[in-house]
């Protein structure tokens, strides 16, 4: 059930994104979020006839690879989703989120001869925390394959959305954007094995066939290259960790859900867990939400909603979009003797997307330290909180 | 001096008639500028406008030097560590059913946003929500549009409806808004690229740069890339003749209204003379009476300015869609918005009124207080001093004109010094009107005597006796005849070079498609010269590329097929030129050849895609399509360098006596028919291009109708107070035994006599203008020469506007005349 997550990103933020245009369709800059709205929202509502062109995702999943680090065309929604914590010569923090969508509008595009006529959309989002100064940056774009401009190759890991790319090399997967005064060019190479999420990598996702994703991580990834922020002015040499997600579907979910919290984290000892729990409208916690504990030697376990404690210890209230985020966490998982604490290491890492997919949330790098099967630990990695800014209800 | 005051003021309300007619005298010049150069303004701002709204926020443009652009150099661009945002653009023009030719931006909405937030946004934020499909439908279905408001207006059609146009039916999915208003078909760009058949290819690339000095050199090679500064300036330039030729007539009108309210003041000064001189007589002091002028001269001048502002601003909504469909039809589409009322158009109003009503007031008044008051008394018989008063002037006429030749020779340095020398001449000449109403005295009373009688004869003596008052109407009235006939006189002989030069140049028996219509595809010519029979065809394409920092057009064709069937009209030489365009060279228009002072035998560099190259300048042509300047040479030549290959048109000649001519016409015509392609004849094409030169002279036609107007309240105004002044005269006629027939007659002889001396004086100064307006003007503003054709329209035209102006004059005084003269007495005896 862990590939919700990014299905659930796509379609209920933007879901709720609609809900804001509703209220604010004067807002001058709707085209894209309505285009998204469109592509992310629409065919889910207008009819089943739209989803059976696509293939779903049922039964177990071949992988192969490099194959599957490809694009899977004949599945309507795509993503690969790149975070990582990163620190510079003199030890200052930061992290990075690179991520790339790719969201079918058409099973064959109308004049598949001309490079303009649209198939896919192809979206990115492109953010930079600097913990020393306490800044945030983030942006994003969004463009259709045209002669170039966007795509996501068969085959290898190749997917770009204009000058912002991810391609694999060899075992090296190399990362680039540029947007202004940020940038960031890193070589990321796997230390473990491929994590598949659910039954070998099949997320089922609510009652209905079909309703489910394919999903696997590379979870720890070392990281090296240079960045850019806007202060900086000059690429500088960075190293760190970096967690990989790649997903594929062609389904969304179900209406009762208002959102997730999620987690990558990497502890001291080598151990990385993957966490995430669907809120659901009522206030309960999706019985399905779970985790992944990854071992140092690369094996790993899927863990169930009952064995995770999650509690929040502290809030922080967007002061854009008057939402209001989970910002401390107490995180004790006793089956894997996990006992940690959760900080954002910038309270302000929310990201209001108009660009692209239209979605407001918060994705940020985190830190914390804990115990690990009764050995102290310091913690890093990435958390996602989604439907938290504004509400969900005109949606539903 | 409020007895003073009141004394004058009473004699405006005593005279309604000729109080009204000094204030719509005033009134109309004032209309006359106020009009004009509102109009101007507004057209022009809505071009500036125009141009902003297309161009968004991206600081510059990338094009080609000519043609479109490969698509694939975004991708290359995508990657430059300069772009900060980019949006390929395709746009092009597409005929609706309603003739009209509208732009088609072909856009890609997510690239656009950045560019054109407003525009990209637009359709997406106005329309329901809940048909959200349509946006899906913009993107994958190829007839969907978005239209500008005002357009869907225009055509009463609303989103849903289908909009017609010569490329097929569209169908409307939403309407947006566009300040500039100049109406826009939006569409995406990957149906834009298959509407108008450029797969692979775009028209331009909007950019947002972070570096311009990083991005440029980068680029140099191929591109032209200009920022939006530049672009705009190109593109303004690109109307500077126009702009002058606007800027013209607003002077000219300025002028002739000036001229007309200076005479209306001077006017109303010179009729109270007497009363003046009664209130000097009986002790009024020389500055009561002073003020006492000046307060009326305001008065009027205020009025007259505010009515002529407000006459001027509705004038003025008429006049900005004439300015605005002939720079549509020559440069650029322009939807000229509504010039705005303001409060500074009235106080404009005023001050050109008030202005002009002094200096008008100013010469009178001070001879009225250098006079002797008993001198006033005496009335108005042409003293020995009044004659040598208007030989003086009459010299000083002839010095001016002298003056005005010389500017008129100066005038390489500035076309504005031609402008001076025109207005310095129609000043001069206007002076000359007094001696020239004396010496053709006695002729006028032969003429008039066996016109009218003894009445005649008094009539033509009235004109001269009363020459402080006629002398400057009939000038007033000369300088608007001359005017209409040197610019009908002008637009005659244009026309006819210009017919002369499609004679030249448009010699084809079919020409398939023209610039503004849609291109011919390359394969339909390939496929039209493997007919057998055809004596030839000539692929024409014209683009705009730089040249030196300024836009001038290409023209490429072929020469072999021109040199068999075109007779262009050469500076020097005759069809042997061709061959150096066979041969790689090039030949320029003869406004090339001036603009940039370049002569047979020159080089003329232009930048290639690969490049700067120059070619050898062949010969010299006469030409009209631009003044910007021309280049022609052979496709071969054009393709190399840039590798262009879109063909604009083609022109099909068959020999006369090719026995097949029919059948091959036919056969054409068929072929393209298939393809949707128009077909003209040479003929109908000589019509479209004579419809666009008419259209483009409009303004300029309706400034000759302004002038008339003008002058006409200037000579009522004048036999009206010639009239009323002379009502001791009039009682004079009648104790002689004069019958109110006789009056009559002698009244609108008096009109018809002035309107004569003007029309025959404004043959002799419109002449004189239509040959500095051609030889000097147009040559200067145009770089082109026309040829002056004596044509005899405009004279017999202005001749009965004269004669009618005069007799719709001479109606109300002569209805006077018949109301008053039979109680007339001699009463001061």
């Amino acid at each position: 059930m862990t590939g919700d997550r990014k299905s659930a990103h796509s379609s209920k933020l933007i879901a709720h994104r609609e809900c804001r245009m509703i209220r604010h369709c004067s807002n001058p800059s709707a085209i894209i979020m309505l285009l998204i709205i469109i592509a992310f929202v629409f065919p889910i509502r207008t009819a089943m006839a739209v989803e059976k062109d696509w293939k779903q995702a049922i039964g177990p999943w071949q992988w192969s690879f490099p194959r599957d680090h490809g694009a899977h065309p004949e599945y309507r929604t795509e993503w690969w989703y790149f975070t990582g914590n990163l620190r510079d010569r003199e030890g200052n923090q930061y992290g990075y989120q690179l991520t790339f969508f790719r969201q079918g509008l058409t099973l064959v595009a109308p004049w598949p001869d001309n490079p303009w006529s649209i198939r896919d959309v192809y979206l990115a989002h492109f953010a930079i925390v600097d913990r020393t100064s306490g800044k945030f940056w983030y942006y994003d774009q969004a463009s259709r394959s045209g002669p170039g401009l966007a795509g996501a190759k068969l085959g290898n890991l190749d997917v770009w959305t204009l000058n912002w790319s991810a391609k694999m090399i060899g075992n090296t997967i190399h990362l680039k954007a540029h947007m202004d005064k940020m940038a960031l060019d890193l070589e990321i190479s796997p230390r473990k094995p491929r994590v598949f999420h659910g039954d070998n990598g099949l997320s089922t996702k609510g009652p209905n066939p079909g309703q489910a994703s394919y999903y696997y991580s590379l979870t720890d990834l070392a990281t090296k290259g240079w960045i850019q922020t806007e202060l900086s002015k000059n690429y500088f040499a960075v190293t760190g960790i970096s967690w990989f997600d790649q997903e594929f579907g062609s389904n969304v979910l179900g209406s009762d859900q208002v959102g997730w919290d999620w987690f990558g984290i990497h502890l001291s000892d080598g151990r990385d867990i993957m966490l995430f729990q669907l809120r659901k409208k009522d206030g309960t916690i999706e019985a399905c939400s779970s985790g992944t504990i990854i071992e140092k030697d690369g094996s790993s376990r899927h863990l169930r909603q009952s064995e995770i404690s999650l509690n929040v210890k502290e809030h922080w209230k967007s002061p854009k979009s008057g939402g209001t985020y989970p910002a401390r966490w107490g995180i004790k998982i006793p089956s894997t003797g996990i006992d940690i604490t959760l900080t954002p290491i910038v309270a302000s890492q929310e990201l209001v997307t108009e660009a692209s997919t239209g979605v407001t949330y918060w994705e940020g790098a985190v830190t914390g330290s804990g115990i690990s099967k009764g050995i102290s630990v310091t913690v890093e990695g990435y958390a996602e909180l989604t439907g938290y800014a504004g509400s969900l209800d005109r949606v539903f | 001096m409020r007895v003073v005051t009141k004394s004058f003021l009473r004699y405006l309300i005593k005279r309604p008639g000729l109080s009204v007619l000094q204030l719509l005298g005033i009134a109309c010049g004032v209309a006359a500028v106020i009009g004009m150069t509102v109009s101007a303004r507004s057209a022009l701002t809505s071009f500036a406008m125009a141009v902003d709204f297309l161009r968004g926020k991206s600081t510059h443009v990338m094009e080609r030097p000519a043609g479109p652009l490969d698509e694939k150099t975004l991708e290359k661009l995508m990657l430059d560590p300069a772009v900060r945002y980019f949006s390929p653009v395709v746009d092009r023009k597409i005929k609706l059913k309603t003739g009209e030719s509208v732009r088609v931006l072909g856009i890609d909405p997510f690239l656009d946003r950045s560019i054109r937030p407003e525009l990209s946004n637009a359709p997406f934020s106005e329309t329901d929500v809940k048909n959200r499909q349509t946006y899906v439908d913009f993107l994958l279905k190829e007839t969907t549009i978005f239209l500008e408001k005002n357009l869907a207006t225009d055509l009463g059609l609303k989103p849903g409806e289908m909009l017609s146009t010569s490329r097929g039916n569209f169908q409307i999915l939403g309407l947006f808004a566009n300040p500039s208003g100049e109406p826009i078909i939006l569409m995406d760009i990957a149906h834009a690229q298959r509407l108008f058949d450029l797969s692979g290819k775009i028209d331009r690339v909007d950019l947002i740069l972070s570096d311009e000095a990083g991005f440029l050199p980068r680029w140099k090679e191929g591109y032209r890339i200009q920022s939006h500064s530049q672009k705009k300036e190109t593109l303004l330039a690109m109307l500077a003749a126009f702009r002058l030729n606007l800027e013209a007539l607003s002077l000219l009108a300025l002028f002739v209204g000036v001229f007309l309210i200076y005479n209306t003041t001077t006017f109303a000064v010179v009729s109270r003379r007497r009363d003046a001189g009664i209130l000097r007589s009986l002790g009024a002091q020389n500055s009561e009476i002073v003020l006492s002028f000046l307060a009326e001269i305001l008065i009027f001048g205020i009025l007259g300015g505010a009515l002529g502002a407000i006459i001027g601003h509705l004038l003025a909504h008429f006049l900005v869609n004439l300015v605005g469909s002939t720079i549509s039809n020559l440069y650029f589409f322009v939807r000229p918005v509504e010039p705005p009322w303001s409060i500074m158009t009235i106080l404009a109003g005023v001050i050109i009124g008030g202005g002009a009503s002094l200096l008008g007031g100013f010469l009178p008044l001070l001879e009225l207080i250098r006079i002797d008051p008993v001198q006033t008394l005496s009335g108005r018989t042409v003293s020995r001093k009044s004659r040598i008063k208007t030989q003086r002037v009459a010299f000083a006429g002839l010095a001016i004109i002298v003056v005005s030749i010389i500017l008129l020779l100066l005038s390489f340095i500035n076309v504005y010094v031609g402008f001076a020398g025109v207005f310095a001449f129609i000043l001069g000449f206007s002076l000359l009107t007094g001696i020239i109403l004396i010496a053709l005295g006695p002729a006028m009373k032969w003429l008039f005597y066996h016109l009218g009688g003894l009445p005649g004869k008094v009539a033509a003596g009235n004109i001269r006796q009363n020459l402080s008052r006629t002398n400057i109407a009939v000038s007033a009235f000369m300088i608007a005849l001359a005017l209409s006939i040197g610019l009908g006189s002008m637009i005659g002989s244009f026309r006819k070079s210009l017919v002369w030069w499609m004679g030249t140049q448009l010699r084809g028996d079919l020409y398939i498609s023209t610039i503004a219509e849609i291109q011919v595809p390359e394969e339909f010519y390939e496929e039209l010269k493997a007919m057998p029979g055809l004596g030839g065809i000539d692929p024409y394409r014209n683009v705009q590329v730089m040249y030196n920092g300024f836009q001038i057009s290409i023209s490429s064709i072929d020469a072999s097929v021109l040199q068999r069937y075109a007779r262009f009209g050469w500076l020097k030489g005759g069809n042997e030129n061709w061959e150096a365009v066979k041969n790689g060279g090039v030949i320029i228009s003869e406004s090339f050849a001036r603009r940039f002072k370049t002569k047979e035998g020159d080089r003329v560099t232009l930048d290639g895609i690969e490049g700067p190259v120059a070619l050898s300048v062949g010969a010299i042509f006469y030409d009209y399509t631009t003044e910007h300047g021309l280049i022609m040479m052979d496709r071969s030549t054009y393709i190399k360098i840039f590798g262009d290959t879109t063909i604009n048109s083609l022109g099909i000649f068959i020999d006369p006596g090719n026995p097949q001519r029919a059948e091959l016409l036919g056969e054409i015509r068929r072929k393209a028919q298939e393809r949707n392609l128009p077909v003209l004849t040479s003929k109908q094409l000589e019509r479209n291009i004579l419809a666009l030169f008419d259209s483009t002279f409009a303004v300029t036609r309706s400034m000759r109708f302004l002038a008339i107007i003008v002058a006409f309240f200037g000579i009522t105004g004048a036999l009206l107070t010639l009239f009323l002044e002379r009502k001791k005269d009039f009682g004079i006629y009648r104790a002689l035994g004069f019958s109110t027939s006789q009056i009559s007659i002698m009244t609108v002889l008096e009109g018809l006599g002035m309107g004569l001396v003007s029309f025959l004086l404004s043959t002799v100064g419109g002449t004189a203008l239509a040959l500095i307006l051609i030889k000097v003007i147009n040559l200067r503003s145009f770089n082109w020469t026309v040829f002056y054709y004596p044509e005899w329209q405009p004279y017999v035209v202005t001749g009965i506007v004269a004669i009618c102006a005069s007799l719709g004059a001479a109606l109300h005084p002569l209805w006077k005349v018949c109301r008053t003269y039979p109680q007339m007495q001699i009463r001061e005896e």
